[in-house]
């Protein structure tokens, strides 16, 4: 499994929603539900999935699902 | 304050016709010398603080960006970021946190009498700092390239239709435009600016400043307060606000248009609000991005793992500040307090208002948005009432306290006066707010057929000679 299909699992979990099916163009505007409330706790699941850590400068740079992506791919290259 | 405006609009036109004959780097130029003109035109002396701020963050950016070694970048966040809250620190809040000090310290049974400073405060110091804030945040997470030019950036931040109000735009924006060639059509530009400074203009010398007349009448009197005064007294308030607010930021945005600047919307329809988030997407939007981006997102990032409490922190925390923000004043502070509760409430409950059904039939659907909107227009009401009592608390809450348990028709003659004075300063703006958000188009007027659009305004003209305010005032947001 990928890192966008493993993202896309904990999208539909953050969000409740089996229908989502993330593309890397993806921003807030096209989920339902994606604020700033629900951002950190969507940031939170992806780095305990992950087992990652993000710093201050990343999740303030994150844009888009691409953003993330990419990201995350790093870390885990690393 | 219709006559400054006036003579605002003589150095408007004394600046705007040179510059639609210069090229873009004359232009800049020539904006440049207007706004300083401008600000020093309100106090001379304040001039050399907002270069200070300027010269601080503009070498901070360039080095921020030079280094590889982050200590080094993030000293020079750091200093510019300790620099601006100073300057902000010292004229705003010096004497706020002096006197509470001093009176927890005489509360604890020791004497002291601490100097006050007698200073004033530096016009827009909010609004500026919290621009060229953002700018050095924004070059340290390497969301934009620091700019090279130091007129540029000067005039990033001094630019005068948005120097003493906002909105608060992002370097990122507003710098690249300055940066860029503009083009001043008439189409697109040119008679869009003119009508959003027309329709700004309304909104602040017909309406708000005909309402803030019935608002400090009512907001005067001394207790015991009658509900329905206060009732009435908070309608008026909150358009008051609200129209002195979005009146400035339509004139601004319509500056900007007219010599070819997008400026952002700062208010998009507040009062069909049916919760505080959705408040706060529509209400000072600049100053909501601003704070989401550089406070509450930090704050809630770092403590991500405390779950629903770290959320909740970050919220209070962002709203407190944000309260302080409007002014060195308990009252605002707690109108932070108050809205930090309704947004944690809201992020709380939120899973179990999805779970109310929405009613199938369209004309249901309506008067339930209806229900709400009038439903959380008075949550708002009650935050102004505590906003307005500017520096006494108590009173706000006795004000407050007299909605519940003094509710009666007393002194008749003044509710009805008042009442009747607020249905005909509003109901104009009531009208064109309720087709914007019906067609959805905050353009609505402007783009409806010729015929409509001359009566419309030979509508506002013949209400702004007739009833406009010419009395000396400002716009209330100068004073933050």
């Amino acid at each position: 499994m990928d890192v966008r299909d493993k993202m896309n699992g904990i999208f539909r979990e953050v969000f409740n929603d089996d229908t989502i099916q993330i593309k890397p163009e993806t921003t807030a505007n096209d989920i339902e539900g994606w604020d700033s409330f629900s951002h950190v706790t969507l940031i939170t699941a992806i780095e305990i999935r992950f087992n990652i850590k993000f710093s201050i400068k990343e999740f303030m740079s994150f844009k888009s699902v691409g953003d993330l992506i990419r990201c995350i791919e790093r870390k885990v290259v690393v | 304050m219709l006559f400054k405006f006036i003579q605002f609009l003589v150095f408007f036109a004394a600046v705007y016709i040179p510059y639609l004959f210069l090229n873009h780097k004359w232009q800049n130029r020539l904006l440049l010398v207007a706004s300083c003109i401008f600000y020093a035109a309100w106090d001379w002396r304040f001039i050399f603080l907002i270069f200070v701020s300027i010269t601080i963050d503009y070498f901070c950016g360039l080095r921020i960006d030079k280094s590889d070694n982050d200590k080094v970048r993030k000293y020079f966040l750091l200093l510019s970021i300790f620099v601006n809250l100073s300057i902000l620190g010292f004229f705003k809040y010096f004497n706020f946190f002096i006197a509470n000090f001093s009176r927890l310290i005489n509360h604890l049974g020791f004497s002291i009498h601490p100097q006050m400073l007698n200073i004033l405060l530096p016009l827009g110091i909010s609004f500026y700092t919290f621009k060229t804030i953002s700018y050095t945040i924004d070059v340290y997470t390497e969301k934009i390239k620091p700019t090279r030019s130091y007129r540029d950036y000067a005039l990033f931040v001094s630019f005068f239709p948005l120097i003493l109000a906002g909105p608060i735009m992002r370097a990122g924006d507003l710098l690249r435009q300055i940066a860029s060639p503009r083009k001043v059509q008439l189409e697109g530009f040119y008679k869009e600016g003119c009508y959003l400074i027309f329709w700004g203009g309304f909104q602040k010398f017909f309406v708000a400043d005909n309402l803030a007349i019935i608002a400090n009448k009512l907001f005067n009197p001394s207790p015991p307060y009658n509900g329905i005064m206060v009732l009435l007294a908070a309608y008026a308030f909150a358009f008051q606000i609200y129209c002195d607010f979005a009146g400035y930021s339509n004139i601004a945005r319509g500056l900007g248009k007219c010599m070819g600047f997008d400026i952002m919307v700062n208010f998009n329809l507040p009062y069909f609000a049916t919760n505080p988030q959705d408040f706060w997407n529509r209400w000072h939007i600049s100053l909501s991005n601003w704070l989401r981006e550089y406070l509450y997102n930090p704050i809630s990032f770092s403590l991500r793992r405390w779950g629903v409490w770290g959320v909740s922190i970050a919220l209070m925390a962002t709203f407190l500040l944000c309260g302080l923000w409007h002014g060195a004043y308990w009252n605002y502070i707690i109108w932070g307090g108050y809205w930090g509760i309704l947004l944690i409430s809201y992020a709380l409950l939120r899973p179990l208002l999805a779970k109310i059904p929405n009613p199938k039939k369209a004309i249901f659907q309506k008067v339930w948005f209806f229900i709400r909107v009038i439903f959380f227009f008075h949550v708002i009401c009650f935050g102004w009432v505590i906003f307005k009592a500017e520096g006494n608390a108590t009173k706000a809450f006795s004000m407050l306290q007299s909605l519940f348990c003094n509710f009666h028709w007393g002194r008749g003659v003044d509710i009805k006066y008042s009442a009747m004075g607020m249905i005909s300063f509003l109901w104009l703006l009531g009208i064109v707010e309720i087709v914007q958000y019906w067609k959805n188009d905050p353009m609505v007027v402007y783009k409806s057929n010729s015929i409509l659009k001359v009566c419309f305004c030979i509508l506002c003209l013949y209400l702004l000679l007739s009833c406009g305010v010419a009395s000396e005032g400002s716009f209330i947001y100068f004073q933050f």
